[in-house]
């Protein structure tokens, strides 16, 4: 794929390999995701998910291959990458000792986003009512809807979740299902791994791991949501 | 003679555009470095006010140190004497890389390490956050074992005030800036905690002499003496600083 068709990618991967140690996660990864779009990660445990997503939001370099993201290359533009992408993990990278308000405001800055939003982004969440709470307190799905929170302060154009779902009770899937949708109506691309059954016209395509490979790359244009 | 000044005019113009050039390239490389040093630190202190770490675990181990090795040592007043400044710097060495492990622990706990490498922030002003806050843990458990030395090992502490705070604030930066840098390798996937101390106690030497002997020199009055030795300690500081600077961001990135 050339310069522009990358540019008009929001992720763009060619031949992509990571490697730990000797044992390689994902293998010779071509990927085209659309700009605006909802992308589905399928796969068993163990399939490659996870490291894929790892590498978009350039958490790993890849081994082997390379690639875009929003346009910018994903090793030597990493910043540029980092400044328009959030990724939620299965780790909520959440101070215990801090309330969520001090978690938030610590993210702004970090990310040079404007902590005016910290309220906003706890509202949103349901999470309005403690703010001033220190997160050790809270449950699992507390902590999930506070990481969710965090990549709302900034509005980032590539929203990367993985397992999004794990522990949260059928409120909280639904709020996650909202940021989806939000985003996607912004214009924003989401790309989300996850084993759970997700709601019906939610994703726009969907692509299947296994051993590390990608089986199937996703339709290109965007559906509209039913 | 118009032209020749003209040339000379061009010339400054060119160094001030490529100077300008230069600043701008640093003030956008570091836009928000002091931000967020800034934050880090002040995260970090409010962790540990939270948490009472310092308090909890580094400073009763100062003082299990210095009663340890006073018994040890027996009842001789001018030994106990002559060792404290060498046993109240290896308790704020030993104080150093206990608190930066568990500096770096809290980053580990939940994966926030990553939230940091991920953040588009200069990977050098993290090394300096963290840094700073520890030096602050530290200048304040210096205190608690200042006064630990003095009452069990009878060390003249109004020797020399100012040069004992000069050994103090500088040696303090040194190891700081040691345990810092390394201790994130010690919350490292795939490296092991023992990895901190091994790193840190041999870099850490030439520190730990020269704190010691100027603590020594300021205690005995001869605070006049101890130049050379701040100046090793000043040495130690840029160098290891600057080292944690440029380095910090190899250690963390993938």
């Amino acid at each position: 794929m050339g310069r522009a068709g990358a540019a008009a990618a929001a992720v763009s991967l060619s031949r992509l390999t990571r490697v730990f140690g000797t044992q390689p996660a994902i293998v010779g990864v071509d990927l085209s995701v659309q700009r605006g779009s909802v992308v589905l990660l399928r796969g068993p445990n163990g399939a490659g998910k996870s490291t894929l997503l790892r590498v978009i939001a350039t958490a790993l370099t890849p081994t082997y291959g390379g690639g875009s993201v929003l346009g910018f290359d994903l090793v030597r533009e990493r910043d540029q990458v980092r400044r328009r992408t959030e990724l939620l993990g299965h780790h909520t990278r959440l101070y215990e000792d801090l309330t969520a308000v001090e978690n938030l405001r610590f993210a702004c800055a970090l990310y040079g986003a404007d902590a005016r939003r910290v309220a906003e982004a706890l509202e949103r969440v349901g999470l309005a009512e403690v703010g001033g709470e220190r997160v050790a307190g809270f449950s699992h799905g507390m902590r999930q809807r506070l990481a969710l929170a965090r990549g709302l302060l900034r509005g980032p154009e590539l929203l990367l979740l993985d397992e999004p779902y794990a522990g949260l009770d059928g409120a909280a899937k639904a709020m996650v299902d909202q940021v989806v949708l939000a985003a996607r109506t912004a214009g924003h691309t989401v790309v989300l791994a996850t084993h759970e059954p997700v709601r019906e016209g939610l994703v726009t395509a969907t692509v299947s791991m296994e051993a590390g490979r990608v089986l199937r790359e996703p339709a290109m244009a965007p559906e509209p949501v039913r | 003679m118009n032209g020749a000044r003209l040339q000379r005019r061009s010339r400054t113009r060119g160094a001030r555009r490529s100077g300008s050039r230069f600043l701008r390239l640093i003030q956008s490389r570091h836009r928000y470095v002091p931000g967020t040093v800034f934050a880090i630190a002040a995260k970090d202190l409010r962790v540990e006010a939270r948490g009472r770490y310092a308090a909890g675990m580094a400073v009763p181990f100062a003082a299990t140190l210095l009663i340890a090795f006073g018994l040890s040592l027996g009842p001789g007043r001018t030994l106990l004497e002559a060792t404290a400044p060498g046993l109240l710097w290896l308790a704020v060495l030993f104080a150093a890389t206990l608190l930066a492990r568990r500096a770096w622990e809290a980053e580990a706990e939940d994966g926030a390490l990553e939230g940091l490498v991920l953040a588009p922030v200069d990977k050098s002003a993290v090394f300096a956050g963290k840094a700073v806050a520890l030096s602050v843990q530290l200048l304040a458990l210096e205190v608690a074992v200042l006064a630990m030395v003095a009452v069990l090992f009878g060390l003249p502490v109004a020797g020399n005030p100012p040069v004992l705070a000069a050994a103090l604030v500088l040696g303090t930066i040194g190891l700081a800036g040691v345990s810092s840098l390394f201790g994130v390798l010690a919350v490292m996937p795939r490296s092991r905690e023992a990895v901190l101390p091994l790193l840190v106690m041999p870099v850490a030497t030439p520190a730990l002499i020269a704190g010691v002997k100027a603590t020594a020199l300021a205690t005995a009055g001869r605070g006049g003496d101890a130049g050379a030795w701040l100046g090793l300690l000043a040495a130690f500081d840029l160098v290891l600083v600057a080292a944690g600077l440029l380095v910090f961001e190899q250690l963390v990135e993938d």
